[in-house]
């Protein structure tokens, strides 16, 4: 072989070699996420309140405004633009949101004042939503094509947030054509067209619904390329799914479970804590008569007692596993930054619940190993859903505990529907229940304020009513410290004992390794899902 | 024939119809009320839901819901379903495919390998085989299927990894993958609920034949045959099989409607996109026009298994024929 042969080879080999590398076909990431329940209607105002129908919804229509990397809170300064490239304030009452420009529809319409006017008509229309969290806004009027003026009714730190965040506005163009209450049931609600990172593919009935990236998004290209929500009910299935490497994201892992997905996700169990609070409220009013105290949650020191009497911690790390943390008052792990990062109770105290109940005139009596007071035994029920498997858990512990004090607590385990009709109706004496609690403390205003106590349906189901706990809570809203005000209307709560508050679980969430740049939210906790990256190294078939 | 077939098509129709009826009234007693469930952890004031109850329709007086529902089976519509919010028809047809595949696959294969392991039973009563059989498949029927069903899912789709843990397809197979990755798709999701719910029903079809067939290889025309020389395979098939074949024609009418709602569990635990989950959760969440329609569709086949039992009563035993 001739040396211009040699060199003719060598260049050939070196040619095809890099090529090769720079010809390696470019990544279709993708992501398979398992949800408990089938998203089957993924509009903003349309979700009924259903998790994988928000989670989904986030992922096709933009929010104004989201959160800030490392936010605390909702005011105004721990947000950070998203389809409004910016907003100014004219005075304490009014803001204005600029939508960006670049802004687009998934069928190439630009998006506009009008869409968030539209909107705004939808969220305010009782035919269509019940989302009472916009009632601090007064008026919202376009200001020429791309701006939109709101104006509220009262200051507040987290104006941007109660507009920018909770609207998510909606293609005028595609729907006003509509009756509002024809939406949920028209092509679009099949098909939606959002504005989001992600653009709707298909679905395919009670398996998945897929997603494919918009390549032209104006806020950067998706480093996923598709998105795959797939309906796995049983949470059994779901951890064997994501063990068998069927999915690659698992949130809401049960406890037993949790060591076999660490090894699975090599030790990548991520947890940005959660919105979740669990508690056991009182229904302090009589059940066979509201304007009465109810006999025995009437009293405050038996509240306190009953409280005393349970070990908080072990029921909470029994049931949500080690990140579960206790609060003394309504404060989920998404409000952490209130008290310096961590969630913390009272300790039980069986003693002082045994004395604070015999000064309450709740005496061993015959013998027996039940209270009783005036003859009556200190007996209640405890009302859950039988849905719920962590409802159950706590009920079964609490009643082993209060029998320790002496107390009987019956275990009323029912449909949930049932238990929502019954609690309804103030028919129950102590309630187990778990709430998904709002970015924003003030949002307690709508199940734990005087004005919620009065007002029909509303989901102060006990009607506690605390005049200082308002007071404290409107001082909040406006306090330039707002941990420490925060703090003062929880200590408020905690020290009147509405409910026996459990546990604020945490949510571990294993993902696979092949991913880079997986941020998670404590709430809409996939916001900034279409920013991850798969690591081309570690890419499996299903990202080709 | 043909009169008394039109009498019994007639009255399936008017058994149907009244049995639509009590479901309706049935639903309506439930505690319980599909706005609470729908709303969930939000409020709403009494004037929202009084908007909403009207919207949904859940405000009906039960003549009004009656009318409507029949005004509306009359045009092919069963109403909206409230926690899917799309119509009825579109989600039960959207989950009779799946439902309808698992459960017919599970009775034939109930009715053609369990009725002849059935008579094989019967016909060879006390070996150890025959004695292994009936332990192995009452205890398939004796454990609950959820737990059959997970621990298949564990030994075969976890640790050894052959199928896949659930679902229908491979939502992920490409549109354009050829035929042959589709079939083997499908099979690998198939196995496994289709096992589960074998093991947990074959029992039943399995033992009533045995019994069965115990009962007419004692009968005297098997003995007659037996002495006349014929073979022992035309003895069972021919001699004992159809004279023992009326019990299991009342079992195979029972069990159709099992194609509908029989896998609720197994359904659960596979992901397999059916009817029973879906009645399962409509129920659970109060979601009363797919309740309903769910019921029509069950009731139409408890009618439908009835009628062609009937008719397989007039093939198998010529004595039941009108003359």
């Amino acid at each position: 072989m001739t040396r211009r042969a040699c060199f003719t080879s060598l260049a050939a080999v070196a040619g095809l070699a890099r090529p090769a590398a720079a010809q390696r076909p470019p990544l279709h990431a993708t992501v398979v996420y398992a949800v408990g329940r089938e998203p089957t209607m993924p509009i903003p105002l349309f979700t009924s309140n259903a998790e994988a129908n928000e989670d989904l919804a986030d992922q096709l229509f933009l929010h104004l405004a989201v959160f800030a990397a490392n936010a605390k809170g909702a005011t105004d300064n721990a947000m950070s633009p998203a389809l409004a490239k910016s907003w100014h304030r004219i005075d304490p009452l009014t803001l204005v949101f600029d939508i960006d420009p670049r802004a687009r529809w998934h069928d190439g319409t630009r998006v506009n004042a009008h869409d968030v006017l539209f909107t705004w008509a939808l969220a305010t229309n009782p035919k269509v939503a019940t989302d009472t969290r916009f009632e601090p806004i007064a008026s919202v009027e376009a200001v020429g094509d791309m701006s939109v003026r709101v104006r509220f009714k009262r200051p507040s730190l987290e104006q941007v947030y109660t507009f920018g965040f909770l609207l998510q506005p909606l293609p005028a163009h595609l729907l006003e054509r509509l009756a509002p209450e024809t939406i949920t049931t028209s092509e679009f609600a099949r098909h939606p067209v959002g504005d989001g990172p992600f653009r709707f593919e298909r679905r395919v009935a009670g398996q998945s619904v897929e997603l494919r990236a918009d390549t032209t998004f104006f806020l950067g290209r998706p480093t996923i390329s598709r998105l795959l929500f797939r309906t796995i009910e049983d949470p059994s299935a779901r951890v064997a799914a994501f063990i068998t490497g069927e999915t690659d994201v698992l949130d809401k892992i049960p406890v037993q479970s949790l060591p076999q997905v660490r090894q699975r996700a090599g030790g990548r169990v991520s947890d940005p804590g959660s919105n979740v609070l669990v508690y056991m409220l009182f229904n302090t009013h009589s059940t066979a008569d509201s304007s009465k105290p109810h006999p025995i949650f009437g009293d405050p020191g038996v509240r306190e007692a009953l409280t005393l009497a349970l070990d908080r911690p072990t029921i909470a790390r029994t049931t949500f596993g080690p990140s579960a943390q206790v609060p003394d008052a309504a404060q989920s792990q998404l409000w952490s930054w209130i008290t310096a990062g961590t969630v913390t109770a009272q300790p039980a105290n069986v003693a002082r619940a045994r004395t604070l109940l015999a000064q309450a005139g709740w005496r061993a009596a015959n013998g027996d190993s039940i209270l009783a007071k005036n003859g009556a035994p200190l007996r209640f029920s405890v009302l859950y859903a039988s849905s719920s498997a962590p409802n159950n858990t706590i009920a079964l512990q609490a009643q082993q505990m209060w029998r320790a004090v002496g107390v009987d607590a019956q275990l009323d385990r029912l449909e949930p529907s049932v238990v929502g009709k019954r609690v309804g109706l103030g028919q129950f004496d102590l309630w187990v229940s778990r709430v998904g609690q709002d970015p924003t403390p003030s949002s307690l205003v709508q199940s734990w304020s005087c004005a919620s106590a009065q007002q029909p349906g509303s989901t102060n189901r006990a009607h506690w009513c605390d005049v200082t706990f308002d007071r404290l809570v409107t001082t909040a809203t406006t306090a330039k410290d707002q941990p420490k005000a925060w703090r003062a209307a929880l200590a408020e709560m905690a020290a009147q004992r509405p409910a026996i508050f459990v546990a604020a679980p945490g949510n571990p969430i294993a993902i696979h390794p092949r991913f880079d740049n997986a941020i998670l939210w404590p709430s809409h906790t996939w916001l900034s899902l279409w920013q991850w990256r798969v690591r081309p190294s570690a890419a499996l078939p299903r990202d080709q | 024939m043909n009169r008394w077939l039109r009498y019994r098509i007639a009255d399936a129709i008017i058994t149907a119809i009244a049995a639509v009826i009590a479901l309706i009234v049935l639903v309506r007693l439930l505690p319980g009320d599909p706005l609470t469930a729908i709303l969930g952890d939000r409020g709403a004031d009494p004037a929202t839901r009084a908007i909403l109850e009207a919207r949904w329709g859940t405000d009906r007086t039960l003549l009004q819901t009656l009318a409507s529902f029949f005004g509306g089976v009359l045009h092919g519509d069963l109403g909206i379903s409230l926690s899917e919010q799309r119509p009825v028809t579109t989600v039960l047809a959207e989950r009779l495919g799946p439902t309808l595949l698992l459960g017919s696959l599970t009775l034939l294969i109930d009715f053609t390998i369990g009725l002849a392991l059935g008579v094989w039973a019967a016909l060879h009563p006390d070996t150890r085989r025959a004695r292994l059989l009936g332990l192995f498949t009452l205890i398939g029927y004796a454990v609950p299927s959820f737990v059959v069903g997970t621990l298949l899912m564990w030994i075969f789709a976890v640790k050894l990894g052959w199928v896949d843990s659930g679902g229908l397809t491979d939502t992920l197979l490409a549109s354009d993958a050829p035929a042959s990755a589709v079939l083997v798709d499908r099979l690998k999701h198939l196995a496994l609920p289709l096992a589960a719910m074998v093991i947990a029903t074959i029992a039943v079809p399995l033992r009533q034949q045995r019994t069965a067939a115990l009962e007419t290889a004692a009968q005297p025309w098997v003995l007659a045959a037996r002495a006349r020389g014929v073979r022992p395979a035309a003895i069972a098939w021919r001699h004992c099989w159809r004279p023992a074949l009326t019990p299991i024609v009342t079992l195979f009418g029972l069990w159709l409607p099992m194609l509908v709602a029989g896998a609720v569990f197994v359904e659960y635990v596979f992901n397999w996109p059916g009817m029973g989950s879906l009645l399962a959760h409509a129920t659970f969440s109060r979601d009363f026009p797919l309740v309903i329609g769910a019921g029509l569709v069950l009731i139409a086949f408890v009618q439908l298994g009835s009628l062609l039992a009937d008719v397989l009563y007039h093939v198998v035993d010529p004595t039941q024929r009108p003359s």
